[in-house]
């Protein structure tokens, strides 16, 4: 008879076997993704197809959040530096921030949120009613036609949309310079140009491209895995969208620190 | 005698502490169609998804053509998908595209057929499930008798061997039942073996060469429709009584 101590040690133990279970599925499905991409049938029609979805259907959204965050940003930098005579640095601020992490950060959280609870509640809905099995039943393989394209359409797609964020977020500024500050166009573009250096470019570029794979992978992971009917796709969408973007913001953190060691 | 194209030896499968099948022994032979009775949750559509890959097994060994498949992994079992054709009780369509694109899966996926061979090769199909010129409706504008044919002429569009139906006359009304089984009677004729997973007794007994009833995670019956309905096994005599 095990006493109240064991039984508790076996739970936390079995909690402890089943994360790392799902570690290893997650890696085996990332891997089972590349390996699909470079081995066999590749569905470029598919992939376009949801780049169209994915990356274009989310321009409109990336335009807003760019946007908001120019205008707010450079409002409360611009209020914020004049008290010190520091205007003239709103410029260089803004743009340094806008493109190592706000643009990339904010538009993937968005994105995390439109992209991943769409794949999720998709796959999820086709796992449920049988049509996952019915791709692998006819002889084809879920990762390949489902997973696949939808990865890759999202690892193209976000550096693209967090470019888009940045450029408009960049314009956001420019509207407040001119209109709030009495800084001209000219000298806000020139200050921009000469501050961000390709690597605060190529950091942002890299962000959105691992923030993508994990959109991706986790969505298209939880879709696969959805059971329980209805109920278990909106438990799979909730769930996709609160992961991804914690595992965005954890993620952040460390490629931010990644970049700021191999450039200073 | 015909070969026997597909066997079951010794299939075991459990789900956590439920033992769904413990040693099913069963063989398939060409053109023969069979009837897998027995009460929910007796593991019949298991069994079906365990032949074609969609379940694993835990002991045992399934053989098509003397060839063991039940160890190969996703990608080895792609020919043998397309010899073993699975008819999910649903129809399982894919809700994004329509009826063309749905049949034409299999032939855009593993053949080399020009779009006018795959158009008029849907064309054929259509008009073998009675369903010609529906090519460009979506599956949710199907009624569930008319999803169940597409899904069925989605699974027969490669010609396999063997096609496992799931249940096809679950939740028809008789006019679509009739539908379905006549069509099913059709690739019969045509020479195309199938096990049937059904609780319509009166269609098992019309399509079927071989009846086994499943019972405990264990074949209990397997025999011709003239001895199940003979039968003075209990279990076999309650499934006879709910025929009429």
């Amino acid at each position: 008879m095990k006493n109240v101590f064991q039984v508790t040690i076996d739970k936390r133990l079995e909690k402890i076997k089943e994360f790392f279970i799902f570690i290893g599925e997650i890696f085996s499905l990332l891997f089972q993704t590349i390996q699909c991409t470079f081995t066999g049938k590749f569905y470029f029609s598919r992939l376009m197809e949801q780049i169209y979805h994915l990356g274009f259907g989310s321009t409109s959204i990336t335009i807003v959040i760019g946007l908001t965050m120019g205008l707010v940003m450079t409002l409360n930098f611009g209020y914020g530096l004049t008290k010190f005579g520091g205007t003239l640095y709103v410029p260089a601020v803004i743009s340094l921030s806008l493109a190592r992490e706000m643009a990339p950060l904010f538009t993937s959280l968005l994105v995390a949120g439109r992209v991943g609870s769409g794949i999720a509640a998709e796959i999820g809905a086709m796992n449920v009613t049988q049509q996952v099995d019915a791709i692998r039943a006819l002889g084809t393989s879920p990762i390949r036609v489902l997973v696949v394209p939808r990865f890759w359409a999202l690892v193209i797609s976000l550096p693209l949309l967090s470019a888009l964020s940045f450029a408009v977020g960049i314009i956001g500024g420019m509207i407040v310079c001119k209109s709030e500050f009495d800084i001209i166009p000219g000298f806000y573009f020139s200050k921009v140009f000469s501050t961000v250096k390709i690597h605060d470019y190529m950091s942002g570029i890299v962000k959105s491209a691992v923030f993508a794979g994990i959109i991706t992978i986790f969505a298209c992971y939880k879709g696969l895995n959805t059971k329980d009917g209805t109920k278990g796709v909106g438990a799979s969408t909730t769930w996709v969208v609160v992961t991804a973007s914690i595992l965005i913001l954890i993620t952040d953190f460390f490629i931010s620190k990644i970049f700021l060691v191999i450039w200073n | 005698m015909s070969e026997t194209i597909l066997e079951l030896k010794n299939i075991h499968k459990r789900f956590g502490k439920n033992n769904i099948h413990q040693g099913i022994n069963l063989s398939l032979k060409k053109g023969e169609s069979l009837g897998l009775l027995g009460g929910s949750g007796t593991g019949k559509s298991v069994l079906l998804r365990s032949i074609v890959g969609l379940e694993r097994i835990d002991q045992g060994e399934i053989l098509f053509h003397n060839k063991r498949i039940d160890n190969l992994d996703e990608e080895k079992l792609t020919p043998y998908r397309i010899k073993i054709s699975y008819s999910f009780q649903t129809g399982a369509l894919f809700d994004s595209i329509n009826v063309f694109e749905n049949i034409a899966y299999p032939l855009f996926e593993h053949t080399h057929f020009s779009y006018s061979q795959i158009k008029d090769r849907v064309g054929e199909m259509l008009k073998l499930i009675d369903l010609p010129d529906r090519e460009e409706v979506m599956p949710s504008d199907l009624s569930g008798g008319m999803q169940k044919r597409v899904g069925m002429a989605r699974a027969m569009i490669l010609n396999p061997e063997v096609i496992l139906y799931d249940e096809p006359t679950a939740g028809l009304d008789p006019a679509n039942t009739l539908n379905v089984v006549s069509l099913m009677q059709r690739l019969k004729e045509k020479g195309l073996a199938s096990i049937f997973v059904t609780h319509d007794i009166p269609s098992a007994l019309m399509l079927c060469d071989r009846i086994v009833v499943l019972h405990q995670g264990k074949i209990i019956f397997d025999d011709t429709p003239l001895n199940f309905q003979a039968s003075n096994d209990l279990i076999v005599k309650k499934f006879n009584a709910t025929k009429d």
